[in-house]
């Protein structure tokens, strides 16, 4: 009698086992997909001081170092710590950058990406492109969030495809709606507009004029980043009927303090990061305001906040 | 306003030093508009304009493909990652780069008649 195994390892039938996606992206993608393209460099007379400002400037873990043009050395934020530590940050990176670098290419697959990480015991690698020009530099978190990105998007892809492909079969009004639902987190910049994409596309299979999605998407787009930059968290969802959008954002607080203020174009009270992305211009809610046929808000301070808008649709080419 | 077919790009390119990130397939510039707010574009920008910007995070893409904005052009030699670039050429969304500043880039713009 053969003994029954502990964990069920083999997949079911007709159904692909679930790492292979992921497996075929780390072939397909290459370094230069996920590496962070070089913006930020320094020179080996630079103080450790000036390069540990320029890795809090720019949110990085690692700066290359170059003379005339040439690959020199690697200041890490390990190098930046033991510095600190031990007293010489106000020297000169010469002295205390790592030299011994081991590079990757812009064409390398993340796969050897990844044997290189294992192999060495660097945190990072600077990327050189076929000319041997410096192009980037590349992390394992970079890596992790490439293949997090790919493997979203593609899950997005099919989930858009499915709703458009179901939905026009049925007959009456009620089976034909589609409802996209997505969870917003607080300061995730990276994530806004996913919701608002998959909404554009249920709109455009079913041939909705651009003008009304569009506006659609531009309710839900704001709607998201609102949660994103001033909220604690929150659910954004999308019910598509055939003759209106409704597009509902809840979230869990802090609330808004006066909705008057808020409704004012040029008034905000997002935080520099969402300034420095370019949000904060303090149009999001009349813009809102702008682009629905129905909007409805309701928020107390201390409490959730809850949206309300609809867009009604009509197919492209027909008269208003 | 003038439309830039792809014929007159290249040398209206070439005006403000641009570098194609990504590659030009039948484009047609329908005009221009300069933000670097988001919210502005998405309640100002025209369909089918070039858009001037110093912004190169991944929101301006979401933004540029909501609005059909035909162009991005990046100032200051901004360049967004690689992973953001293939984004916009899966949206069909051209972008550029050029070393000059936002401004220096709207006057030539403007001068080679992008009105």
């Amino acid at each position: 009698m053969n003994p029954t195994p502990a964990v069920e390892t083999n997949p079911k039938p007709g159904e692909k086992p679930a790492v292979s996606f992921a497996q075929e992206l780390v072939h397909e993608l290459r370094v230069r997909d996920a590496m962070t393209s070089l913006t930020v460099t320094a020179s080996a007379t630079d103080s450790l001081r000036s390069i540990q400002h320029l890795m809090k400037t720019h949110r990085i873990s690692g700066v290359p170092i170059l003379a005339q043009d040439e690959l020199v050395g690697i200041v890490s934020i390990e190098d930046i710590i033991n510095a600190l530590d031990k007293g010489h940050i106000s020297e000169p990176a010469e002295g205390w950058m790592s030299r011994k670098i081991v590079t990757l290419r812009d064409h390398f697959s993340l796969v050897r990406a990844v044997a290189e990480f294992d192999r060495h015991e660097f945190g990072r690698f600077p990327v050189l492109d076929g000319n041997n020009r410096l192009v980037g530099i590349i992390t394992r978190g970079d890596i992790t969030n490439c293949l997090m990105h790919h493997l979203e998007r593609r899950a997005e892809e099919v989930m858009a495809q499915e709703a458009a492909r179901v939905a026009p079969r049925a007959d009456d009004e009620k089976a034909q709606r589609v409802v996209i639902n997505a969870d917003v987190k607080s300061g995730d910049f990276d994530s806004a507009g996913k919701l608002s994409q998959r909404m554009r596309e249920v709109l455009r299979v079913r041939g909705i004029d651009p003008d009304a999605r569009r506006r659609a998407a531009i309710i839900a787009y704001e709607a998201e980043t609102n949660i994103i930059i001033h909220s604690l968290g929150g659910r954004i969802t999308a019910s598509i009927d055939p003759h209106k959008v409704s597009i509902e954002a809840m979230d869990s607080g802090p609330g808004i303090e006066n909705l008057d203020l808020a409704m004012q174009e040029g008034w905000s009270t997002a935080g520099p990061l969402a300034r420095e992305l370019g949000f904060g211009a303090g149009m999001g809610l009349p813009n809102i305001k702008r682009c629905a046929d129905k909007l409805a808000i309701q928020s107390e301070l201390g409490s959730s906040t809850r949206l309300h808008a609809e867009v009604l649709l009509q197919k492209a080419g027909t008269s208003s | 306003m003038k439309l830039k077919t792809s014929a007159e790009l290249p040398p209206l390119l070439a005006l403000v030093q641009a570098s194609p990130l990504t590659k030009l397939d039948g484009v047609v510039l329908t005009g221009c508009y300069l933000s670097d707010l988001l919210s502005d574009v998405l309640a100002n920008a025209r369909p089918g304009v070039l858009w001037v910007t110093i912004q190169t995070h991944r929101n301006v893409v979401s933004v540029a493909s909501m609005k059909d904005i035909a162009a991005v052009l990046f100032t200051c030699g901004r360049k967004p990652e690689a992973a953001i670039i293939a984004e916009a050429a899966r949206e069909n969304i051209w972008l550029l780069n050029t070393p000059l500043t936002t401004f220096e880039s709207a006057g030539k713009l403007w001068e080679a008649g992008l009105r």
